[in-house]
């Protein structure tokens, strides 16, 4: 052995291990449907190399409850209470553009009180969002505190919510031409109008402050954090080209550098009486969307203040039929979910409910954009991407 | 905040000029073509129209004798409408484009090579109403287990809980089972 190795005749190991190929086959790997990352039942067949990802397979239907076959069985003021439900995270916000489809083809419109009050709560529903987002997402890349921070301050906002409406999560609080008079403001006669709370205006804007505290606390703890940095950024990169064919919306599309938000295009809830900024991103990667949506927490309650100072006086309902009866007619209204594009394509052929309801949910979209997102990503950035996509499984199922 | 109303009356004025059949009621318009046209007319507003953000597909049921929900007022022939929705990501210009088909025939070209988001939506409206997307890539189901017959958003679907349980709230309230039970004792 010696004799040989002194030789000099053998090639260097380094050489020799370089020049033998080994066959590798894919492996499938599925994950979900319950998996802690996946934000509720979505399961992922995906196809690896080691850890990299050759291939992935969204698999849907764990949480397909048939909203748009129940939608035909049921009058209108019955689904808004259906509605609540698609996007649980953001309640209140699922309500709006049905409410407006509905409002647009009966041609009616509600009172101003009742525009601002809606505009706050969806405001509210979006800063509550966001919160998950914010904890979940350091949570997915390995930071335990922000979770815990996030979810005391969205807490608050819940308050509020419940305070208004009488429910956390799904609030069904408007009602078509109006809202409902709001929870534990004593009783209703006719010239005592149910209104908000006492002290609404007051704990709100302590809110709201606690918010934008908590909106600089968490830009320091978690983007000055170098892991987040990262796992995060130039990851899960998504061009502005590929996000509009995919018809991704929402933070997502703006972290793209689309500045495309359709609060600036709603003639329903009166935004255009306050200032605020559309955050955009530049290289759309998963550090972005993190910030797009942590500086749009800063701005809802920039808009809740402005709101809070300029609330009108008036009543809450329009005068609206006892039994709504929806006229014939088409029509399709989307607001920006803190999601991104939420529709309501309501068919009516005058009926008590209408013939057909069309819900287009921004998850559904933003989610189908995950096998050409994932395709060549390593396995520990599957993570960090599916969670920058802040999807909720209600929404993408319906 | 300066306000960017949709539909800005100059695209619609440009829209009605290339499109005849435009309508514009309560804020959404609508184009409907023929299905032999359905690809190249989404392909020109795209192209034309810069509607370059592709929102959502579906497809309507238009049935007179309807199992579920109240039949249309005035009698319908029996068709397929697909729609679709298209927009643009900077002004907000937004037009929905449909085209009819047939139910012994539903079959229309697949929109995959126009907008490649369009592959999940077609997926599910082919497995909730059983139209085939011709030229799809990967037309599977999307919701339901493989296995599944029929497709559930179709108007003679029947809603099976509807028909089994009548709705609660025409119930009249039973008498309570232990009415009898202290007798027995």
């Amino acid at each position: 052995m010696d004799e040989i190795l002194n030789s000099g005749n053998i090639p260097y190991v380094s050489e020799a291990s370089v020049s033998v190929e080994i066959e590798t086959e894919d492996m499938t790997l599925n994950i979900g449907p319950q998996h802690p990352s996946t934000h509720g039942v979505l399961r992922l067949v995906a196809k690896v190399d080691g850890e990299k990802i050759s291939s992935v397979e969204p698999v849907l239907g764990y949480m397909h409850r048939g909203y748009e076959k129940l939608a035909e069985v049921r009058t209108y003021p019955q689904i808004t209470t259906l509605v609540n439900r698609i996007d649980w995270v953001s309640g209140f916000a699922n309500e709006i553009p049905f409410i407006a489809a509905t409002e647009k083809l009966m041609e009616i419109e509600a009172p101003e009180r009742a525009k601002h009050i809606r505009l706050i709560l969806t405001e509210m529903a979006r800063i509550a969002s966001h919160f998950v987002f914010n904890g979940a997402y350091a949570l997915e890349i390995g930071a335990l505190t922000p979770i815990f921070l996030a979810m005391e301050d969205r807490e608050r906002i819940l308050d509020l919510i419940e305070s208004v409406t009488g429910g956390r999560f799904h609030p069904n609080f408007n009602r078509i031409g109006g809202i409902k008079p709001a929870a534990g403001s004593g009783p209703t006669t006719k010239k005592n109008v149910q209104d908000l709370p006492s002290g609404f205006y007051q704990e709100t804007r302590d809110a709201m402050e606690k918010v934008l505290e908590a909106v600089e606390r968490m830009e320091d703890l978690v983007g000055g954090n170098e892991v987040f940095k990262m796992r995060t950024k130039g990851v899960g990169i998504i061009s502005k080209e590929l996000a509009e064919e995919y018809g991704v919306s929402g933070p997502i599309l703006r972290a793209s550098g689309v500045k495309f938000d359709l609060r600036t295009q709603t003639d329903f809830l009166p935004y255009d009486k306050f200032e605020y900024e559309i955050p955009t991103g530049e290289n759309g990667d998963c550090y972005d969307r993190w910030y797009v949506r942590l500086v749009e927490m800063r701005e809802s309650a920039k808009i809740i203040l402005q709101a809070i100072d300029s609330m009108p006086s008036g009543p809450l309902q329009t005068k609206v039929p006892k039994v709504i009866k929806v006229p014939k007619g088409q029509s399709y209204v989307r607001t920006e979910n803190p999601k991104g594009e939420m529709g309501y394509y309501i068919i009516s052929e005058g009926g008590l409910g209408p013939y057909r309801l069309k819900i287009r949910t921004p998850s559904f979209s933003n989610i189908s954009i995950l096998p050409v997102l994932l395709e060549g990503q390593l396995l520990p950035d599957l993570i960090a991407i599916m969670g920058s996509l802040d999807f909720v499984l209600g929404d993408v199922d319906r | 905040m300066k306000m960017n109303l949709s539909n800005s009356p100059e695209f619609v004025e440009s829209l009605t000029s290339a499109f005849p059949t435009l309508e514009n009621k309560f804020d959404t318009l609508k184009i409907t073509v023929k299905s032999s046209e359905w690809v190249e007319k989404v392909s020109q507003l795209k192209d034309e129209f810069n509607l370059t953000y592709f929102s959502w597909l579906s497809a309507i049921d238009w049935e007179n004798e309807v199992s579920v929900g109240d039949p249309p007022k005035e009698p319908v022939t029996s068709h397929f409408e697909i729609v679709c929705c298209l927009s643009d990501s900077l002004e907000g210009n937004l037009v929905l484009i449909s085209t009819d088909i047939e139910k012994e025939d539903a079959k229309i070209p697949s929109l995959v090579k126009v907008f490649a988001g369009s592959n999940w939506h077609e997926r599910e409206a082919y497995e909730m109403f059983g139209i085939e997307f011709i030229n799809h890539p990967n037309l599977t189901k999307m919701y339901l287990p493989d296995d599944y017959e029929g497709n559930p958003m179709l108007k003679s679907f029947e809603l099976i809980s509807r028909e089994v349980k009548p709705w609660p709230g025409e119930v009249d309230v039973e008498g309570m089972p232990d009415d009898g039970a202290e007798e027995n004792s």
